[in-house]
């Protein structure tokens, strides 16, 4: 494809029409994932997922580990291409983690690790299931509140916050990249993550199908927001 | 090559519309530069810099008001101005996308032959340096560059009727430079 100087330049120039784009687009759509986790009827514990549907292309460096002020550190998604390298990062700066990269449409089987108390919620299945958005928005304030969702966040990335990791537990991340890059033309879920707290020890991944990933919404905020 | 036309904001703002814009003039920007810039990589940086002042001013376009290479020569033509105004140092320092380091060895020597294939109109082009501004201005964009009269016009942001008086005065004053015409073939 991008055989000559032409070629490449009109790729960077794509990614900057792109960019443009999605500067000038209201906020960035971010798509609070049906909590998976959720394995049981009424002892539940979410992830934090987000979805981040239309991210600029183009081929950045691909570090990007960064401490902020307030202690938290800040994850870009090139640089989990390196999953392995991303836990030794993280551990130097003392966050225990568990990185898993995968394609779109692929996830791990749940059940690889046991939930944090801080995570336990008391929502009934069909609370979970339900589609009335008061509900919605009653399930998500919760979701908001769980110690997972405390210590890992959709921000700038993905954003960690180890004074809300307890001792012992493991910063559980999967992310998902769409191997084709979305743009106007196509769009979609550029990548997603979802991410928990979890008490030791992780089992490996077991990759599993996930058909949920390819669905993009329609652009509006979640219910009653 | 005169092809439909997808509106002004379209190119700007769909990667598909842009696209095919690009491939119908990147070459004929890329001679444009190489007749006003001897060096492969400065070439590479003016592309560059021509197609995002093209992002950036697509809003301009008036497919009413003249061709698309109309248009984008006027923008070619400003870029290339304002890199004369600054140092290639600045030009790579602002630039949100430097063209030179997409440049790999085959692209450099294919960059090269163009520059050389332009040498005739460099040398035309450093011959007119003395007329005057607009006068000149006109000239380049008709006999060197190959434009109509009317494409040049509307390049320029000027009237038709000033652009022939302006070309009028300036191919009668370039007769009083020897070797001129014969460079840009006379007849235009």
């Amino acid at each position: 494809m991008n055989d000559t100087f032409e070629d490449r330049l009109l790729a960077q120039l794509k990614a900057e029409i792109v960019a443009r784009e999605a500067r000038t687009r209201v906020p960035a759509v971010r798509r609070i994932a049906r909590p998976r986790y959720l394995a049981g009827a009424a002892v539940a514990a979410a992830a934090v997922a987000a979805a981040v549907p239309l991210v600029v292309g183009g081929h950045t460096p691909a570090y990007a580990l960064t401490k902020n002020p307030d202690g938290s550190i800040n994850l870009k998604i090139n640089e989990f291409r390196d999953p392995d390298q991303v836990e030794r990062d993280l551990a130097t700066m003392g966050v225990p983690a568990d990185i898993t990269y995968l394609p779109l449409g692929k996830r791990c089987a749940d059940g690889r690790a046991p939930f944090v108390e801080g995570d336990r919620t008391s929502f009934a299945k069909k609370d979970l299931e339900s589609r009335d958005p008061a509900v919605q928005a009653r399930i998500r304030r919760a979701t908001e509140n769980l110690a997972s969702s405390k210590a890992i966040r959709p921000e700038n990335g993905i954003t960690i916050h180890p004074e809300f990791i307890g001792p012992g537990q493991i910063v559980m991340i999967e992310v998902n990249e769409n191997p084709v890059e979305p743009d106007t033309g196509h769009p979609g879920v550029a990548w997603q993550f979802s991410g928990r707290l979890a008490e030791g020890p992780v089992q490996p991944c077991r990759v599993v199908d996930d058909p949920t990933a390819f669905e993009i919404g329609n652009a509006t905020p979640p219910p009653g927001s | 090559m005169r092809r439909r036309q997808t509106g002004p904001a379209d190119f700007a703002c769909d990667p598909d519309a842009f696209e095919a814009f690009y491939r119908r003039h990147v070459d004929a920007v890329t001679r444009f530069l190489a007749r006003r810039v001897d060096d492969p990589h400065t070439v590479a940086d003016l592309t560059a810099e021509v197609f995002l002042a093209v992002l950036d001013s697509a809003h301009t376009y008036r497919p009413d008001r003249g061709s698309e290479i109309a248009w984008l020569y006027g923008v070619a033509r400003n870029t290339v101005l304002a890199q004369r105004r600054r140092t290639a140092r600045e030009l790579r320092a602002t630039s949100r996308i430097a063209g030179r380091r997409l440049l790999n060895t085959d692209d450099i020597a294919r960059l090269e032959e163009r520059v050389d294939a332009e040498s005739p109109a460099r040398l035309a082009l450093e011959a007119m340096a003395d007329l005057p501004d607009g006068d000149r201005a006109l000239l380049e964009l008709v006999a060197v560059d190959g434009l109509s009269p009317a494409e040049a016009a509307a390049a320029l942001g000027i009237r038709q009727g000033t652009a022939r008086v302006r070309l009028h005065r300036a191919r009668r004053q370039v007769q009083r430079f020897p070797g001129v015409m014969e460079l840009i073939g006379g007849a235009k």
